[in-house]
């Protein structure tokens, strides 16, 4: 029997009366590097990868035998077998094996998800602690058999007599033989996630150069903050890398000019997208550690910033009423409204760059007139964002977007940026996150540097 | 004391291959020429530098033991990252013993600290305390692993090995044998499903192509009814299964009673002692047949 300090009687350590809600606080995070696909990753899987992000963590905030809340996270490519893929990786880990965990899945907002999900959980009391994250490989992918050698597989372990087997063995074509591997395509379109984009991005007009500047400046803003020693506490090495691998941080706009387009290639001459300004598939993984004010006090460990809000949209995709990647447009107005602020208010915009042309489209539609007053029940556009204040520590394009790693990825590093900036203008320093998903949804949120409640 | 002597350094890690053709091809000498084994094992070590991990068989050695995919060299690799160097000592000239169908009795091994993968390493190995068994004559073959970079002792390996039926001059057999004590299986926490390929996976990933472990004809060849399982595969197993509750210093022993025969069912009881304060102490492990209730193997991981 493990001894009274770790029994899972325990009681939580702090009671949140019925009805009130506490602050849910970013503790920090860590990630292993992000890796393009084939790469230095190509043989580890998601239970590896995760468990490595999540034991690097571990040892960063002293969690060793520490029973953790909960602890969620997921893969949006997943084997079957591992359905468990988050309590394996507790098991797997340091953590006191009584931590529970649970497996979340919204395509590329998983990783935001799981933090927006185990914040609310803190702030209405029910955990004190928690670990959110999200893993990917694209190497190490789920390759499924066809259809019909499923079907003849299940009708045969079915079967009761030689012959029944016999029959059924039969109808095997060799087509059935040939693999079913993933692909990024929409379920209902058939069209890739890349086409819908060049879709979206050639009603927008967005230009070319327009997109590979919003790439030059991903690659030079993160080469830069690794450079300062940004990441030395929100990354630890795996497999040999010590940064991501996508990273070049020698790019310069005629080398991206250089480049021709991947996806659109049907609108000719409007073609924009290409390798340089779309993110390559990748593997990686992140974990974000998230607790109440007592819990991180408790135990002397930093409150970065406050989970303060979230939101998730979904659009009418499928027969081209809007973008596949346009939800977090229509997301962001409301959460704005709710919570009473304007682009004004924030300080810090973390707009996730599936490609560079998701990010102008959205924020095109957000500084649209007519768009703002018909679609988002404004009385004009949303706004303008200062430029200056996106994404100013590199994004997807330069890191990479192991799907559900990337929402961690953008909170930890966020919190610290927020925990680093103090207060503005008598206020603590507030942060937008933007995730566009498959499907048509997306999930974003906001964040606020943390401060001392009054009177403390 | 052997190592006192200078070790003789082997520019490379040897072919585990080339020395299990090399024992066959010296036990078959031995046979037609005649051999006066001395009494005495041959001094001296032999000693490897700037051994690094593959990180591709790493992996694939984590992956088909259990073990997470960490950066961090399980005790386990390391003991087959360091077997080459031992086989060497034991494919020496000098060396008395006939190196093909030894038996691995018992294996003990201290992990110092956390070794990552990149790290380079010495590795250094020799032979010693030859004694008498009841069933022939044994011995302690020690591998040291050290950083290149401190020579800081970073993994220490004591594996046991008999020599069955070969009784050597001045060497006198152990007095009494051990009294068999009586195992009653316990309520198992685990069954392992050892596939009839579990050797040839192992042998792929340790590089330890010995033949009782590849198939029914190879181990027949070598007087088994079928192929066995790896020893170090078995231990290597429970290791992982133990798992990250163990600290990072920590002793590691197995001691190997009946072998495990291809394919297997393993039944496996894990059990976790921890001290007052709460903290790990000790894991022991015990497997057996399921059916038969022989044990298998058994052994502890314990806090360094």
């Amino acid at each position: 029997m493990p001894a009274a300090a770790h029994s899972a009687s325990e009681p939580h350590e702090s009671r949140v009366a019925p009805g009130t809600v506490r602050r849910a606080v970013v503790v920090g995070g860590n990630r292993i590097p992000f890796a393009r696909t084939g790469g230095a990753y190509a043989k580890s899987s998601n239970q590896d990868m995760l468990t490595a992000a999540l034991d690097g963590l571990i040892a960063r905030f002293g969690l060793q035998e520490e029973r953790i809340g909960e602890v969620a996270a997921g893969a949006v490519l997943k084997h079957s077998r591992d359905f468990n893929l988050t309590r394996e990786a507790v098991l797997g880990s340091a953590l006191s094996p009584e931590t529970p965990a649970y497996d979340l899945q919204q395509a590329c907002a998983t990783g935001l998800e799981t933090v927006l999900g185990l914040a609310n959980k803190i702030k209405l009391g029910q955990i004190d602690s928690a670990i959110a994250g999200g893993v990917d490989s694209a190497s190490d992918a789920p390759i499924a058999v066809s259809e019909g050698l499923r079907e003849v597989l299940l009708d045969l372990n079915r079967a009761k007599s030689l012959p029944e087997r016999l029959k059924i063995l039969a109808r095997l074509r060799p087509k059935d033989l040939a693999p079913d591997a993933p692909n990024t395509g929409e379920p209902r379109t058939g069209l890739s996630m890349g086409e819908h984009q060049a879709l979206t991005t050639a009603q927008w007009k967005i230009s070319r150069e327009a997109q590979d500047e919003i790439a030059f400046n991903s690659h030079h803003n993160l080469a830069a903050a690794y450079d300062r020693g940004f990441f030395d506490d929100l990354v630890t090495p795996y497999r040999g890398l010590s940064r991501d691998s996508n990273l070049r941080p020698d790019t310069s706009m005629d080398k991206l000019a250089t480049l021709k387009p991947v996806f659109g290639k049907s609108l000719g001459a409007e073609a924009t997208m290409t390798a340089g300004n779309s993110t390559p598939l990748t593997d990686g993984a992140s974990t974000v550690l998230l607790g109440s004010e007592e819990w991180a006090d408790a135990r002397g460990l930093p409150k970065l910033a406050v989970v303060v809000d979230g939101e998730a949209a979904a659009v009418d995709f499928v027969h081209g009423k809007d973008g596949l990647l346009m939800a977090p447009v229509f997301a962001v107005p409301r959460l704005l409204a709710r919570n009473g602020l304007t682009f004004e208010d924030i300080d810090f915009f973390e707009i996730h760059e599936a490609f560079a042309g998701t990010v102008l489209s959205t924020l095109a539609a957000w500084e649209d007139e007519e768009f703002g007053r018909t679609r988002l029940g404004l009385d004009g556009a949303l706004g303008k964002i200062d430029r200056a204040k996106l994404n100013v520590n590199g994004s997807s394009l330069a890191a990479g977007h192991p799907f559900a790693a990337t929402g961690g990825r953008i909170v930890a590093s966020l919190a610290k940026m927020l925990h680093d900036n103090g207060p503005l203008d008598g206020r603590p320093a507030r942060g937008l996150i933007s995730v566009c998903a498959a499907g048509g949804q997306g999930v974003v949120a906001i964040l606020e540097a943390y401060s001392a409640p009054e009177g403390r | 004391m052997t190592t006192e002597q200078q070790p003789l350094i082997l520019g490379e890690l040897p072919s585990l291959s080339k020395l299990y053709m090399n024992a066959a091809a010296t036990a078959a000498r031995r046979r037609l020429m005649g051999f006066q084994a001395a009494s005495a094992l041959p001094h001296g070590s032999h000693e490897v530098r700037g051994v690094r991990a593959d990180v591709a068989n790493l992996t694939a050695y984590q992956h088909l033991i259990g073990e997470t995919a960490s950066d961090v060299l399980p005790a386990g690799f390391i003991h087959a990252l360091a077997f080459p160097v031992a086989m060497s000592v034991l494919n020496r000239d000098d060396f008395p013993l006939p190196l093909l169908g030894m038996i691995h009795l018992k294996n003990r091994v201290e992990q110092l600290r956390a070794v990552q993968f990149s790290e380079p390493l010495d590795v250094r190995s020799w032979a010693e305390d030859m004694r008498g068994h009841r069933a022939g004559t044994q011995l302690d073959v020690i591998a040291e692993v050290r950083s290149s970079k401190d020579g800081a002792l970073l993994w220490r390996g004591v594996s046991t090995y008999l020599a069955k039926g070969v009784f050597l001059p001045g060497i006198d057999k152990a007095s009494t044998a051990a009294a068999p004590t009586a195992f009653t299986p316990p309520a198992p926490t685990a069954v392992w499903q050892l596939g009839v390929d579990t050797g040839r996976l192992y042998a792929a990933v340790s590089g330890d192509f010995n033949p009782i472990h590849l198939s029914m004809l190879s181990a027949k060849a070598l007087g088994l009814p079928r192929s066995i399982a790896h020893g170090m595969y078995l231990a290597s197993r429970a290791l992982a299964d133990v798992g990250s509750v163990k600290s990072e210093a920590f002793r590691w022993d197995v001691a190997f009673e009946a072998p495990v025969y291809l394919p297997a069912r393993v039944a496996l009881e894990i059990g976790t002692v921890h001290s007052a304060s709460g903290s790990w102490e000790r894991s022991d492990y015990v497997a057996w047949h399921p059916r038969s209730g022989r044990k298998h193997f058994s052994g502890s991981v314990a806090a360094l």
